[in-house]
This record gives structure tokens, C-alpha cells and sequence, in this order.
């Protein structure tokens, strides 16, 4: 459901933010400071994420705590590597722009677009800012 | 018999030769489109072929003669003259089996193509949706990444998705043409054509045209995508966004046939637009229509000439003196 996946994200946020494991009630009450929300639906949510892979628990008492099984970083770079590293697989479920070049194909690029001729560099406008 | 041994010959002929023919041509460079029809095409024909030749020799040749004579008012016997397979049931089993095995390959390899990408998706997306934002104005998502990369996901929740570090290293024009060129993919269904003539590649691996087929659509469908985002903008800005998205950390070990790629997208983008002249996609497209049409010809043919013949032989298959005589 939509709703879901919006809190979803809001739910992974907050443990993300966090250094520690928390449980169902501390997210509960992080999140309910935006908006009202019961405490079977965000018990719902982050059963979901712990099924889909996405949160690990461990029994604290009575209670469990939840925490992210990747950090932020490592799940983005997981994602986008999973972009990158099908350069052979061609029924890859994505499309990505253009295939990653080692530094010798690069500059080969390079001299294709310079022996172009005059032109602003790429992304040289006020929106982008050239490393 | 002779037609299933002619559509052989051609399955074979025109999967390799004629393949290798396509690939050496440089038109399809500029008329992307057209190149891929093409491929198509020559993928159909070829396909065609093979299963034709399996349905000659397993349908019953009495039957199909019978069948054929008599809706032609021809002479059943020459009709059935041409068709017959010597052999007996050896041959018509044998020919059975590998005819359903080519179209059971075909729909296994397909579907499971289908289940296995959109699963990626499904999961991609699931994982994209935890991290990305939605950002109104590009309406795209975005993601936290050091690294520029641009890439869209196609299916039911089709979308576009960009690295913030892309976001930051392209100007204005070569964020649009990006967002151009993916979005042509999605418009375009790309996704199922390759899930397509991957499936095809996988069905018939002994025969180079479908293989080919598969890596030059893929190609060929980044420059018809190219060429979308260029007419929205400019082709320097889509070359620059090429070079600029390149700009990546590839280790060795990923390095496949693809690698020369972008070079030729970059080298083509900046070089002087060259357009198929009318006259030369009417021959291309002819061409393509008879190779289509082809498998289908050479298999009513026989029957064709059956027709036509003014003699009917008095006993069936086989060589030997036959008394012939006149009329049907």
C-alpha cells in the first residue's frame, strides 16, 4: 500500500538517524511527533522491513529492538551496485544512461568531446559545479 | 521434403550469413529504429524457418497433401509427391520433438526472462524507495551517492533515478537530455524488446543471429534514445552528459564488449547528422518484408509448383519411371 511504503521509509529514516537499536514504542513515539499514527501499524511496518530483510531484531526483555541490518550508505551503494555491475547481463532489469569507464576510455571520451570545439565544459552552468 | 530441407538450408544460411551481413552494415547507425526492425525481422524470419521445417516433416503428409490438393483442385499426388518425407516415423518424431522443443525453449526462456527482471525491479525499487526522495521538479528519484550514475526502471512503477552527485555534476541542458534518453526507454518498452531477443538467444544458441541480434538492439536502442534527447535539446548536450555519467570507478574485471560504446555514442552525437535517404529505407524495409515473408514462401512452393504442373504422376513419393499423364 502507498501509505506503507511512505512510512516505510520514514521508519528506516529514524533508524537510520539512531546509533542504537530501538524498539517498536520508541519509533512510535519519534514518529508520532509528525503525525498520529497507532502503535499496531508501525509494529506492522517494521515487521515488514524485518521480513523483507531490511531490520534484524533481538529480544530485550519483553520487548524487541530493531535495527537496520545496513548502514544508510551501504544500502544506497548496494542498490546503485546493482545498476553498475551488469555490464554483461543484458536482460538487467534496469537501463542505465551509460556504461562505467575505466580512466583510459575516459580520456578518450574526453578528446572526442574537446576535438569538438569550443563550447562551455560540461556542467559548467550555475547549477553544477565541476569537481 | 524438399521444402523442410530448403528451410533449413535458409534457417542456416540467413542465421549466419545473413546475420553477419547486418552487423557489417553501417546504416543502422543512422536509423536506429529501422536497424532494429531489422534485427527483428531477420530474428522472426530465421525462427520461422526452423519451425516451419519441423511442421512440414511432423504434419501427416498424406493429410496436409490432401488438404492442400484439394483446396487447389491440384493433382493430390503431386501435391503429396512434393511433401512427403521418406523415412517413416523416425523422421516424423524426431522432427515432432524438435520442433516443440524450439517453441518450448522459447516460451520457457521468455517467461522466465519476464518473472526474473521484473522480480529485480520489484526489489530494486523496494530498496530505492527506503533512501530515494522524489524530487518534483526533475520527477525523478534521487539518491544519496557519491558517485554520478543515471539509470531508469522500467515496468508498472516506471521511473527515473539519479545519484545526487549527478544532480550536482550536470549543467541544466545535460540534465534534460538524460532525462530525455531514459524516459524514451520507458515510453519505448526497450525493456521487453531485450527481454525478447534474449530469450530468443538463449532458445537457439547454435545459430550467431540471435545472439547478435540481442547485443546490436541493445545498442542500437541507446542511440535511438540518444537521438530523442538530442531533438529535445542538443546533440553536444547529450554528448557532454555521456562523458560527464562515464565518469566512473569501473574495475577491470566489469569490462565487457560494451566498453567501446560510448565512445561511438559520443563520436556519433558529435559528428554531422547523416539521415537514410528515402529511397534507401524503401529497399531496407522491402528487403526486411521478404525476409519476413520468406520461410512461408519457401514452404507453399512446392505446393505452388505442384499447381501448376500439368502432369500427374500415377504412383507417389519416389524416384523411378513415372507414366505420366495429362491433366489433373
Amino acid at each position: 500500500m502507498r501509505e506503507f511504503g511512505e512510512l516505510e521509509a520514514a521508519v528506516m529514516d529514524r533508524l537510520w538517524s539512531r546509533d542504537e537499536p530501538a524498539t517498536v514504542r520508541e519509533v512510535l513515539e519519534d514518529l508520532n511527533r509528525d503525525r498520529a499514527l497507532a502503535y499496531t501499524t508501525v509494529m506492522t511496518v517494521m515487521e515488514n522491513l524485518r521480513r523483507k530483510g531490511f531490520l534484524s531484531r533481538e529480544a530485550d526483555g519483553r520487548a524487541y529492538r530493531y535495527r537496520p541490518v545496513q548502514g544508510r550508505t551501504e544500502h544506497t551503494a548496494d542498490l546503485v551496485a546493482q545498476v553498475l555491475g551488469r555490464s554483461e547481463d543484458r536482460a538487467a532489469p534496469l537501463l542505465r544512461f551509460v556504461e562505467q569507464l575505466t580512466a583510459d576510455e575516459l580520456s578518450r571520451l574526453r578528446t572526442a568531446l574537446d576535438a569538438a570545439g569550443p563550447g562551455a565544459p560540461p556542467g559548467a552552468d550555475p547549477r553544477g559545479s565541476r569537481p | 521434403m524438399s521444402a523442410a530441407a530448403a528451410l533449413l538450408a535458409y534457417a542456416v544460411v540467413v542465421g549466419t550469413g545473413g546475420a553477419a551481413l547486418l552487423r557489417g552494415c553501417r546504416w543502422p547507425q543512422h536509423a536506429p529504429r529501422l536497424g532494429v526492425a531489422a534485427w527483428q525481422g531477420l530474428s522472426v524470419s530465421v525462427l520461422g524457418a526452423l519451425v516451419l521445417a519441423g511442421l512440414l516433416v511432423v504434419l501427416p503428409g498424406e493429410a496436409l497433401s490432401n488438404g492442400l490438393a484439394g483446396l487447389l483442385d491440384a493433382c493430390v499426388l503431386a501435391v503429396r509427391a512434393q511433401y512427403a518425407t521418406p523415412g517413416g516415423a523416425v523422421v516424423h518424431v524426431a522432427a515432432g520433438i524438435g520442433t516443440l522443443t524450439v517453441v518450448a525453449r522459447a516460451g520457457y526462456f521468455l517467461s522466465r526472462g519476464l518473472r526474473q527482471s521484473r522480480r529485480g525491479r520489484v526489489e530494486h525499487l523496494a530498496g530505492l524507495r527506503l533512501t530515494a526522495r522524489r524530487d518534483a521538479t526533475l520527477n525523478a528519484y534521487v539518491v544519496e551517492h557519491p558517485v554520478a550514475v543515471a539509470y531508469c526502471l522500467p515496468g508498472r512503477r516506471a521511473g527515473v533515478v539519479l545519484t545526487s552527485a549527478a544532480t550536482t555534476a550536470l549543467g541544466q541542458d545535460e540534465l534534460a537530455a538524460v532525462l530525455a534518453h531514459e524516459r524514451a526507454h520507458l515510453r519505448g518498452r526497450h525493456h521487453f524488446l531485450l527481454c525478447g531477443a534474449n530469450a530468443l538467444a538463449a532458445t537457439v544458441p547454435c545459430l550467431p543471429v540471435f545472439a547478435w541480434a540481442a547485443t546490436e538492439q541493445a545498442a542500437l536502442l541507446e542511440l535511438v534514445a540518444d537521438d530523442v534527447a538530442a531533438q529535445g535539446g542538443t546533440d553536444l548536450a547529450v554528448a557532454r552528459a555521456l562523458v560527464l555519467l562515464a565518469d566512473g570507478t569501473a574495475p577491470a574485471a566489469t569490462l565487457a564488449a560494451a566498453d567501446r560504446e560510448p565512445l561511438a555514442r559520443v563520436q556519433r552525437l558529435l559528428a554531422p547528422r547523416q539521415h537514410l535517404g528515402l529511397l534507401r529505407r524503401v529497399a531496407i524495409a522491402t528487403v526486411l518484408a521478404g525476409t519476413v515473408v520468406g520461410p512461408g514462401a519457401i514452404a507453399v512452393a512446392p505446393m505452388v509448383a505442384a499447381t501448376a504442373a500439368q502432369t500427374c504422376p500415377i504412383s507417389p513419393v519416389g524416384s523411378g519411371s513415372l507414366s505420366e499423364l495429362s491433366g489433373a
